[in-house]
């Protein structure tokens, strides 16, 4: 790999102008049709795109900002708005971070609740993406059927939290409450019902010929090209490269499941929107794993339950549901700095949390994968034509508001 | 990009007989998730997170709630306890208990519903759990006015807008996904 070769030239940020006689610039955004607000910007040399320049920032929220002004613990619902359809993982990568300043250790059995969660959310975050690059394609079928089967698992997030898509379950030292009874059956009959969609979804959308005649070979990134942008997540595995967070650096209940990281050879279109169902079938696999094996025990760490008082102590015995010690609210953990690293549905996250005694975190950074993403898709792009643009982007599965932040 | 890596296509027949095949199965016997809502509604699980109240006689104004509240929904009022253990406004206070022992001053929560974001922090955090919640989620006010209650009608909780629809349980199904079977 040549680490010298130009990857992406931050003087062309910003220019429209046309590049000679040939050449157009064509405008597509911001108010975009697909799944939030940004433009692209696409030089166009006749039908061949030429230069692409994704101009980002519409959907910009301050949470970083805002998070820097308030108690530790209110950024936790802060962060999850960011990340609409990944939510969890946003929540858990906060709280890892937050969880190494205060030095708290989660038990065995709230690790397994978090990795549960985050691998629910896993699979309506893939179905997510699916949905939007169906009806990128034109093809509304998909786009309705990944948003209906999206339901089943909403519907488990809501069994499990009380709210379907910002949950906020998961807090320093634990989850805040205890899985239901009855939500082992229930998520089985979910798990297959998934599992026998597949057929269809294989029938009609994956090996349907209209699809991968416009999939197939188009925006296609090689193994070092992808390694050399910085792409993440399932857009790196698309490629060929074998990495993943949960195996790189476990974290929550990942050291003691058994599952493979699925890897594609081409790193086309077509290969972006296979690695996500076989992400699914992964997640499956995982749901499955951690329902016949979650330890019984606490799902709070036993340095918060200690400091509860003994109302709320009652209240965890008869309703299982975790209140929180007056110290949440003015947590003023000592100087110190901590980094969390989460796979989330779109990649990996990467938090950076530095306190300094005070009352608010002194600096609060994260980095979301859609954002590391852009790089590729400014790269992808280039050299195919107009046509093939929608099936690009829709594959990225790229989600503005979390890139912008 | 060489051609050398392309992948060649599948033939062309089989795969779009079976999308035909798929589409008009799904045509003769749809599977729709979708909830003929208002006519029907769902019963929600006990834990679901919606509209919540407080109990007047176990608050012990502590402002706990206050503090938590990621967007700063909860405001503190200023209430007078009266001598049957209930608050009073403090005007009202003043002048129902004029000569008798001084009331006990204290703060009650009251909630913005154009701000809050149901994370049930508030619950969470509450010293004594004096906070009740309901189901109820699907309501929207007239006024902008409406989703700043004054104390006395926060303690009311709103009335379910689809009290009189029918109630169904979503069931999880392995053909189907979901079912909505009528609530016992």
């Amino acid at each position: 790999m040549n680490l010298n070769e130009k990857v992406y030239d931050i003087s062309e940020v910003g220019s429209i102008e046309p590049e000679g006689d040939r050449e157009i610039v064509l405008q597509i955004g911001p108010a975009h049709p697909g799944s939030g607000h940004m433009r692209i910007k696409a030089w166009m040399d006749g039908d061949i795109i030429t230069k692409v320049d994704a101009d980002i920032g519409f959907v910009h929220r301050t949470s970083e900002w805002l998070s820097e002004r308030r108690q530790f613990i209110k950024a936790i619902p802060i962060v999850e708005r960011i990340m609409l359809p990944d939510t969890v993982h946003a929540n858990l990568a906060y709280v890892l971070a937050l969880e190494k300043i205060l030095d708290v250790e989660p038990p065995p059995r709230a690790q397994y609740l978090r990795s549960l969660a985050a691998e629910i959310n896993r699979i309506t975050s893939h179905l997510y993406g699916i949905g939007l690059f169906g009806i990128f394609l034109g093809s509304s079928t998909v786009y309705m059927w990944a948003f209906g089967d999206r339901e089943p698992f909403i519907d488990l997030m809501e069994m499990l939290t009380g709210a379907r898509i910002t949950n906020s379950y998961i807090v320093p030292g634990g989850v805040r409450w205890e899985m239901p009874k009855g939500f082992k059956e229930k998520a089985e009959s979910t798990l297959q019902y998934m599992e026998n969609r597949f057929n269809d979804y294989n029938d009609m959308w994956v090996k349907n010929p209209v699809v991968e005649a416009r999939t197939v070979n188009v925006g296609v990134v090689d193994r070092n090209r992808a390694i050399k942008l910085g792409v993440v997540g399932p857009n790196l595995r698309a490629s060929g490269v074998d990495y993943d967070t949960r195996k790189a650096s476990p974290y929550a209940a990942y050291k003691d499941i058994d599952f493979e990281v699925p890897r594609m050879d081409h790193g086309d279109t077509y290969d972006r929107l296979l690695i996500r169902i076989e992400e699914i079938k992964q997640s499956i696999r995982i749901i499955r794993q951690i329902l016949k094996d979650i330890p019984e025990g606490k799902i709070i760490a036993d340095s918060i339950y200690s400091q509860l008082n003994p109302v709320m102590k009652k209240v965890f015995e008869q309703q299982q549901r975790v209140m929180f010690p007056a110290f949440f609210n003015q947590m003023r953990p000592a100087s110190a700095e901590s980094i969390a690293r989460v796979e989330a549905g779109r990649g990996e996250i990467f938090f950076y949390l530095r306190t300094s005694g005070d009352k608010y975190p002194y600096r609060f950074r994260w980095v979301t994968p859609s954002f590391r993403n852009l790089a590729y898709f400014t790269d992808v792009a280039v050299g195919y034509k107009l046509a093939d643009l929608p099936a690009i982007y829709g594959s990225i599965d790229y989600f503005p508001p979390e890139a912008d932040r | 990009m060489s051609d050398k890596g392309k992948r060649k296509l599948r033939g062309n027949i089989e795969g779009n007989a079976r999308a035909l095949a798929t589409g008009f199965k799904y045509l003769v016997e749809p599977n729709r998730m979708t909830l003929d809502y208002p006519v029907e509604s769902m019963k929600l699980a006990p834990n679901y997170r919606g509209f919540f109240t407080v109990d007047d006689k176990k608050c012990i104004g502590c402002s706990m709630c206050e503090m938590v509240c990621p967007p700063e929904a909860i405001t503190m009022i200023p209430r007078v306890i009266s001598t049957t253990g209930y608050t009073l406004p403090v005007q009202q206070g003043a002048t129902q208990e004029a000569g008798a022992k001084p009331a006990k001053k204290t703060k009650r929560p009251v909630v913005n519903w154009g701000r809050c974001i149901y994370c049930y922090f508030c619950f969470d955090i509450c010293p004594v759990d004096a906070f009740v919640s309901s189901n109820i989620h699907d309501l929207a006010f007239y006024n902008d006015a409406d989703y700043r209650p004054s104390y006395e009608e926060y303690l009311k909780l709103p009335e379910d807008p689809v009290k009189k629809s029918k109630k169904v349980i979503p069931k999880p199904d392995i053909k189907r996904g979901i079912k909505y079977e009528p609530a016992p």
